[in-house]
């Protein structure tokens, strides 16, 4: 094939091998899902698969939580950086070290490279959220946690098979220095069995199409997408935009962490300035740069087209400003393990700046509380000692179409929330109450949705537990839009066994009291429009459905 | 004697098929539309049609059903009007559900559709817990209840409480003063319906069984008197989502578990026509204007899980695995501002449909590439109703042609391509998901536009063969004939598995062996036609979800048996086992199931190895995805076709209810039963 003829292929046979690479890329996650052993992958689906470059250019991603957007990319470039010419055939990489290209140091990514006639052509990998890789707490996050070296075992790019044989030593080091190394080494067994499908399948294309004409789709993979993206782009007005929002604090109790976006769109680019953002927090709220890449092209999708290839061609008419020290690109040693927080806070100033330049695509603010609360704790049922972890979501905004959604998970991640009787049979805690909070959400012409409202009793004896939420400060609750109210904020409240309030910081890392309550009220959603524009018939029904206080 | 019948009836979305099986080898069949503001009328026009052809309703000895009445209530929201009891703190579980959000990627979101609005959701103050009862139920606080949930003057009941799968003494109580309090309307536990831990599908389950319960029930009252009065005396069964079917009055009890009873009969089809040709390894594929099912069916026994979802509710009830995927002949191809062919997800449906259905459709679409690129033709008819426009087609396709700047020609064998690109690629990911290697499977093609993709989909993946039964229209309807009887019941324990435990897990085998027994004893079936198949979610303790393992035998050496049985499927599933690590018990299952007498296909007319010379009608020049340029293939009619023929491709096979296309290279062969088998090569 002539150099000019690679240049220029058609728009057909482009699709076929575009859709063969997405297959690939999807059969890996199917394979995943299917042999893994933590819930947090099968059914959370907090795990992403992709093909990459040679470089390490993300080409195809099967995306599953939009937290791990273009995730690995900046991993694979590290391995090249790290490893060089000593990259053979049959190797396998793990890494999750956040200032190394990884997300935080829960989410392990294991990556091969793909060698096509002795020469390396691409890279395949698997990154899956894994529940414990050791550290000070159980479950590893901890909000007021200082240096990553707290955040359990620490791994730069390392090799977990050498040439197609299994590297025992890496084997030794992680089986001693994690909770749970039964579901950890099972599931890094089933994200390497991911990645190898993946390569087969890459060959396979290989041989069909040829490897200039596969290397010729991976480049022109990236274009499209970027084309996309500018089309979309110079579709909109242009325009300026900044919005300000903020943490509740620095995840240690410190002050308030603010995060700031200017968004200045011309033609078909988009400038995003978050120089405007604290400097980096003495707490685990800091924002890995591949985490704030993520939220920039989670944004990018939902405000020009949800059905966009998130490959690196997405991020190219982007110009993004985010100098090193900031909240969202810390310098080493920072703790980030509960960044996803500040992701949330991150996707919400983004879509609020965007409506200053867009208004008719303002919508109200979602719920950024994603209250966490581990309890480490006993099955009354089988005696299995273990760790309770739920999230609870909150209401997400109102929108020219319509009213929120009550009770969710909302922007960058879709966590459920923990059945009831899955909780009180595997640990010793009783939930006593969860209910949709009536006023929680903005009012408007069309309303935010809903918070969650949900009471946790610990049972038997005192309990070590880690909770943490945020927008508790009432400055910092869910807008409304367009004449639309605001939603309340959330509420972290515990109770002594005799019912007293006891005065407790929103994040916080303590010993429970047999017979003690937490309880957390999630905020809801922000209004959209002016309440007096409401429909009678909604009205009516608001009032029928007692969600007005 | 006279002949008697066994009659099969699918009410579909836009057609009623019937299948009528005569106890002398004869076959009548019959297409009418539905009629989906009142379903049974189309019942009746199919019985009317097919007594037509020869079938005299007094003949029939049984009626089999497939229905999308319970569907169509849940996705058009046209069910009764529930009242819920909850546990007091939890009357919104079916406002927050799981938690999760439907779309990701839409800051805009329509906000998931209540099954029980929150005005309707009452709280009673009573509270259980896995280790037993926390706050009684008194007599006071449940005839207020009671009061209560009779103010709100509901259509239908539904009592679900915490922890009711462990112990369902407050919900009975309930249950008995609700009845007797609200004489006639339906009241649903959620202790009978599924026995099931975790509170929110249980509870939804219950609901959608109290929603569907009357329209389901006046349905199938007024389709049981419609067909008395055209003289049909024999029993109506109902096709459940589980594969079997059920009596009408049970299935009106159960109506939560017959939302796949449609689609149902093409997956009991595929498993009868599997053990006839003893091939044990199939896919199905059932394509049709909107959309594409598929199930995979391993070993002869179809592929059942748990629990579905509709509309984004979960049933608990154990449903056939089938994938639906949002590819069919309605699919839209366009051209994206960023230049790429798009084939899909957007669809244009039956209305207005494709350009050329000449309905006002203005967007080019799978099915007007296929009349572009000659493999259906302007004189095929689709469903036998339909001409097509050929003019509108080509306008349609040329637009896109000319935003890829190609020639026509090379841009239809394009949208072909890419839009088999986009199936095997979701066939590939359903089959990976299930651990199964599609190559050695033969593909079961049927529904509308099956088998025009068959053939390409069997060079793509690489596939044994490819099946085409003789009505691929009718192929889900004549499946109906092949299912038994059929009754699931589980119940959670979470309990290790130890021996201490094991005559509580006995105790309930058998009691629930003799119920369902019981049952379908009721139902005319006798102890000898009744087979028993039980297993249990097993997992180890501390793992988050369950591996359905059989059990060998309803004894102590059974339950035994099924630690060891648990790692191996464990490791052949996950790679490795844990010996030493304690087994879990999570829920106990049994099916029973109840032999019903099943009709033989009739044999197909024998022929020579070369097709009659009036079979094929002509020849037509198609654009293949396949083919660098224009190829000539010969069109045969399938109803000319006789067994033993031999067709090679390329060539159009066109019958009343469906165009096959035979690629270059392959050959098409008909069997004794009139099936066309397609396969490469051959000659």
């Amino acid at each position: 094939m002539t150099a000019a003829r690679r240049r220029a292929l058609d728009p057909i046979t482009f699709e076929l091998v575009h859709a063969a690479l997405l297959s690939a890329a999807e059969e890996m996650g199917g394979v995943l899902k299917r042999s893994s052993y933590s819930p947090i992958i099968r059914d959370m689906e907090d795990f992403s698969c992709a093909i990459f470059a040679a470089d390490g250019d993300l080409v195809a991603q099967a995306d599953y939580i939009p937290a791990q957007l273009g995730a690995m990319s900046l991993v694979v470039k590290s391995i090249l950086t790290r490893w060089g010419s000593e990259i053979a055939d049959g190797d396998v990489f793990m890494a999750n070290h956040p200032f190394l290209g990884a997300m935080h140091t829960p989410d392990i990514n294991i990556i091969t490279p793909v060698f096509v006639g002795g020469r390396l052509f691409g890279w395949t990998g698997a990154t899956a959220h894994h529940l414990d890789v050791g550290g000070v707490n159980p479950g590893t996050e901890g909000p007021a946690l200082e240096q990553v070296y707290a955040e359990g075992l620490v791994l730069a790019p390392v090799r977990l098979y050498l040439a197609g044989r299994e590297n025992r030593d890496v084997i030794s080091i992680l089986t001693e220095n994690i909770r749970d190394p039964l579901s950890t080494i099972s599931d890094l067994r089933a994200q390497r069995a991911a990645c190898l499908l993946g390569s087969a399948r890459l060959r396979e294309t290989i041989e069909r199409w040829g490897a200039p004409t596969v290397r010729t789709v991976f480049r022109q993979a990236l274009d499209a997408a970027e084309r996309a993206v500018r089309a979309a782009l110079a579709e909109l007005p242009d325009g300026e935009g900044e919005a300000e929002g903020f943490m509740d604090d620095d995840g240690r109790g410190g002050p308030p962490t603010r995060i700031h976006v200017r968004l200045s769109k011309r033609g078909d680019e988009l400038a995003i300035d978050l120089s405007g953002c604290a400097p980096q927090v003495a707490g685990a709220l800091n924002v890995p740069w591949a985490s704030t890449r993520a939220g920039l092209v989670y944004a990018v999708r939902v405000l020009t087209d949800p059905h966009l290839s998130s490959n690196e061609g997405v991020l190219r008419p982007l110009h993004v400003v985010c100098p090193l020290g900031n909240v969202l690109n810390p310098r080493p040693p920072a703790a980030v393990s509960v960044r996803h927080n500040t992701c949330q806070r991150l996707a919400d100033t983004i879509v609020r700046a965007a409506a200053e330049i867009w208004p008719e695509k303002a919508v109200g603010g979602s719920s950024v509380a994603f209250f966490g609360i581990n309890v480490e704790s006993v099955s009354p049922v089988t005696g299995h000692a273990s760790v309770l972890s739920d999230v609870v979501g909150g209401g997400t905004g109102a929108h020219r179409g319509g009213d929120g959604i009550d009770g969710v998970d909302t922007y960058m991640s879709n966590v459920g929330l923990m059945p009831v009787e899955v909780a009180e049979t595997n640990y010793s805690v009783r939930i006593e109450r969860t209910e949709l909070i009536a006023g929680s959400q903005g009012p408007g012409t069309f309303e935010g949705g809903m918070g969650i409202r949900r009471d946790y009793r610990v049972l038997d004896r005192p309990h070590r537990a880690t909770f943490y939420g945020e927008q508790t400060i009432p400055e910092f609750r869910p807008r409304g839009v367009r004449g639309g109210g605001d939603a309340a904020p959330t509420n972290v409240l515990l109770f002594d066994p005799q019912g007293r309030p006891v005065p407790v910081p929103p994040k916080v890392s303590t010993t429970l009291e047999a017979g003690s309550l937490v309880r957390v009220e999630t905020s809801g959603g922000g209004g959209y429009g002016p309440p007096e524009g409401r429909a009678p018939g909604l009205r009516d029904a608001d009032r029928a459905d007692a969600r007005l206080p | 004697m006279s002949e008697t019948w066994v009659v099969a009836i699918d009410i579909g979305g836009t057609f009623t098929d019937a299948v009528a099986f005569g106890s002398g080898g004869s076959l009548r069949v019959a297409k009418v539309p539905s009629t989906p503001e009142d379903p049974s009328r189309g019942l009746v026009d199919a019985v009317v049609e097919l007594a037509a052809a020869g079938v005299p309703p007094e003949g029939v000895t049984l009626v089999s059903h497939g229905t999308t009445v319970a569907t169509n209530a849940v996705l058009t929201g046209r069910m009764a009007r529930v009242v819920l009891l909850a546990t007091e703190g939890f009357r919104d579980v079916l406002g927050y559900r799981d938690g999760t959000r439907p779309d990701i990627y839409s800051l805009e979101p329509e906000r998931p559709s209540e099954l029980v609005p929150r005005r309707d959701r009452l709280e009673v103050h009573e509270r259980m817990s896995s280790g037993g009862v926390v706050t009684p139920l008194t007599d006071r606080e449940a005839a207020r209840a009671v009061r209560q949930v009779a103010s709100r003057k509901p259509e239908a009941v539904a009592v679900a409480l915490l922890f009711s799968y462990l112990d369902d003494r407050h919900e009975r109580e309930l249950g008995d003063a609700l009845r007797r309090r609200l004489p006639g309307v339906p009241v649903t536990l959620s202790s009978e319906v599924a026995r099931e831990f975790r509170e929110y599908p249980r509870t939804a389950t219950a609901a959608l069984n109290a929603g569907l319960r009357p329209v389901v029930g006046r349905y199938l009252l007024e389709a049981r008197s419609r067909l008395e009065g055209l003289g049909v005396r024999a029993p109506l069964l109902v096709m459940q989502s589980n594969g079997g079917c059920a009596p009408a009055e049970r299935a009106e009890r159960e109506a939560h578990r017959m939302v796949l009873s449609g689609p149902a009969g093409g997956v009991t089809g595929l498993v009868a026509l599997g053990a006839r040709h003893g091939l044990d390894k199939l896919i199905s594929l059932d394509m049709g204007g909107t959309s594409l099912d598929v199930c995979l069916v391993e070993g002869g026994t179809p592929p059942v899980v748990p629990s579905l979802r509709i509309d984004g509710h979960p049933i608990l009830a154990p449903s056939v695995n089938i994938e639906t995927l949002g590819a069919g002949g309605g699919s839209i191809v366009r051209v994206d501002r960023s230049g790429r062919l798009r084939v899909g997800p957007e669809s244009a449906g039956a209305d207005p449909g494709p350009a050329a259905y000449a309905r006002g459709g203005k967007d080019a679409t799978v099915t007007d590439a296929h009349v572009v690129a000659g493999t259906l033709s302007g004189g095929t008819h689709l469903a036998g109703r339909l001409a097509l426009d050929e003019d509108a087609a080509r306008e349609v396709v040329g637009r896109v042609a000319d935003d890829l700047g190609l020639p026509v020609a090379k841009a239809t064998r394009g949208i072909l391509a890419v839009t088999m690109a986009h199936i095997t690629r979701a066939l590939r990911r359903v089959s990976v998901e299930r651990g199964i290697d599609p190559r050695g499977f033969t593909m079961v093609a049927f529904g509308g536009a099956g088998p025009l993709h068959a053939g390409l989909i069997l060079r793509e993946l690489g596939l044994a063969g490819v099946l085409v039964p003789p009505h691929p229209g009718l192929f889900s309807a004549a499946g109906l004939v092949a299912a038994d009887l059929r009754i699931d019941a589980s119940r959670t324990v979470l309990a290790l598995h130890d021996p201490a435990r094991f005559q509580d897990v006995l105790a309930w085998y058998c009691d629930t062996s003799a119920d369902l027994v019981g049952q379908l004893r009721e139902d005319g079936v006798a102890r000898s036609r009744v087979r028993l198949v039980a297993s249990v979610d097993c997992r180890y303790r501390g793992q988050g979800y369950e591996l359905n393992v059989l059990l060998r035998n309803i004894s102590r050496a059974g339950l035994r048996a099924l630690r060891g049985d648990f790692d191996r499927q464990h490791r052949s599933v996950y790679g490795h086992a844990s010996q030493e690590e304690p087994v879990e018990l999570v829920a106990l299952r049994l099916s029973a199931f109840g032999g019903l007498p099943h009709a033989e296909p009739p044999a197909a007319a024998r022929g020579g190895s070369a097709p009659r010379a009036d079979a094929k009608v002509g020849e037509r020049r198609l654009l293949l995805p396949s083919e660098q340029r224009a190829v000539r293939a010969a069109v045969y009619r399938r109803d000319l076709l006789r067994a033993g023929n031999r067709v090679q491709g390329p060539a159009i096979v066109e019958q009343m209810d469906s165009t096959t296309l035979v690629l270059s290279g392959q050959s098409a062969r008909v069997d004794l039963h009139g099936n066309l088998w397609i396969r490469e090569g051959g000659r």
